[in-house]
């Protein structure tokens, strides 16, 4: 998950269409995945540092929580119904929004699109 | 496609709640009228496709309208104190006010989302304005899972923030240049809205107890319903069909919650076949006689 996360970061500090929807976001958001914690830190929209935990000190805006499998799927460049979208997993049971979902909304096209990267990725080497 | 279109687009004046609304409608084809709702938050340019569609049109004439405070129709004198809330009594009321100034005689109701509810609730409500209806993402009753009042805050652009949303709803079979200009009209809504009609979809649960007086064998009922909608799921569609002796249902594999605008090609087979479940002009004016 560390290397795809890291692919993920170098893909969304390259994506200027991002990088502007992410101009204000400047937050620490948890992204746990089968339990395994990771500390994603945003700066100004770019991904400034991936921190894997488990971290009790760590404060973080909101937090997604799901599943590898899950995770997966929604990469897939078409993937089945209900795992095609973050609000998709939730409505499943596959995933969970917790903390600050407001701030989440405000920045969702951003996050989402910054979430949906692998599958971008996917398409390109399909 | 280059050229110009055949839709036209004009205005109309009519009178909802005791108050003049100027609505913008469009129309292509001739023949059986066709009245199609567009989704909340959104426009008649969702429904731009099907009235491109010269096979559509032959032998239907397709007329959509803006709703008030949508796309190019205003909303009410004194609108800047008043705290849009849709209901289904002032829906019911413009939908038959359009009807009646365009002098619609029982067209095909056609509606999307909340226009697919608000068909249901017309079904059972006033069916001998009618010849059938053809009910797309529609349910008799969808909670909301978030919180409408997102959609509408000072801090934040409410279009934006509802158009990110909603994208959970389309197909990824969707084509990109469809998805973008789907999501388009969201972003371009009026401050508050969508969380207006949202109100409408996710509070008011009055259709369950009507669907059984659907009758038909009078005006028949068909819903269609997309796989990758996750508002209005093929489990809530069916749920609805089951409720409505006689209603048929077709289901979606590759289509979200605005099939007519995110993907029209895939959406195209599932209409005609709809508009070919309703009656013909001639079965209609012998309904009517």
């Amino acid at each position: 998950m560390i290397d795809q996360l890291a692919m993920m970061q170098a893909r969304l500090n390259a994506t200027p269409h991002l990088l502007r929807l992410g101009r204000l976001f400047c937050e620490t958001v948890l992204l746990s995945v089968d339990g395994d914690e990771y500390y994603l830190t945003f700066e100004k929209g770019r991904l400034e540092a991936i921190t894997p935990g488990p971290s009790r000190k760590t404060p973080y805006r909101f937090a997604l929580l799901t599943d590898a499998e899950a995770l997966a799927e929604f990469w897939r460049p078409v993937p089945k119904p209900g795992f095609h979208d973050l609000f998709g997993l939730v409505k499943m049971g596959r995933g969970q929004v917790a903390g600050d979902i407001l701030s989440l909304v405000k920045n969702l096209r951003f996050f989402k699109e910054f979430m949906a990267l692998p599958r971008e990725m996917a398409k390109e080497a399909a | 496609m280059m050229g110009i279109e055949a839709i036209t687009g004009r205005y109309v004046t009519v009178e909802v709640e005791g108050r003049a609304l100027r609505i913008y409608f469009e129309e292509a084809g001739q023949g059986r009228p066709v009245l199609c709702l567009h989704t909340a938050g959104a426009d008649t340019r969702q429904w731009r496709h099907l009235m491109n569609d010269a096979e559509v049109t032959a032998a239907n004439r397709l007329i959509a309208f803006d709703m008030p405070w949508h796309g190019k129709s205003l909303p009410p004198e004194g609108f800047q104190t008043e705290e849009y809330l849709l209901t289904t009594e002032a829906y019911i009321e413009t939908i038959l006010a359009v009807i009646d100034a365009l002098g619609l005689e029982r067209p095909v109701l056609a509606g999307c989302s909340m226009g697919g509810r608000i068909a249901l609730q017309l079904a059972a409500l006033h069916p001998g304005r009618f010849s059938g209806f053809i009910a797309i993402e529609a349910s008799d009753f969808q909670p909301a899972w978030y919180d409408i009042d997102w959609f509408h805050r000072p801090d934040a652009h409410g279009g934006e923030m509802g158009a990110a949303l909603v994208s959970a709803n389309i197909s990824p079979h969707a084509p990109d240049v469809e998805r973008w200009n789907t999501l388009w009209m969201f972003m371009a809504s009026g401050p508050g809205v969508f969380r207006g009609d949202l109100s409408f979809y996710t509070k008011d649960d009055s259709l369950i107890g009507r669907l059984g007086r659907i009758d038909t064998a009078k005006t028949p009922v068909h819903i269609i319903v997309g796989a990758y909608d996750l508002t209005c799921t093929p489990e809530d569609a069916q749920r609805t069909a089951d409720a409505i002796p006689g209603a048929t249902l077709a289901v979606m594999d590759e289509l979200g919650h605005f099939p007519m605008s995110e993907h029209p090609e895939g959406f195209r087979p599932f209409f005609i076949e709809a508009l070919a479940k309703m009656p013909a002009g001639k079965a209609r004016a012998e309904a009517a006689a």
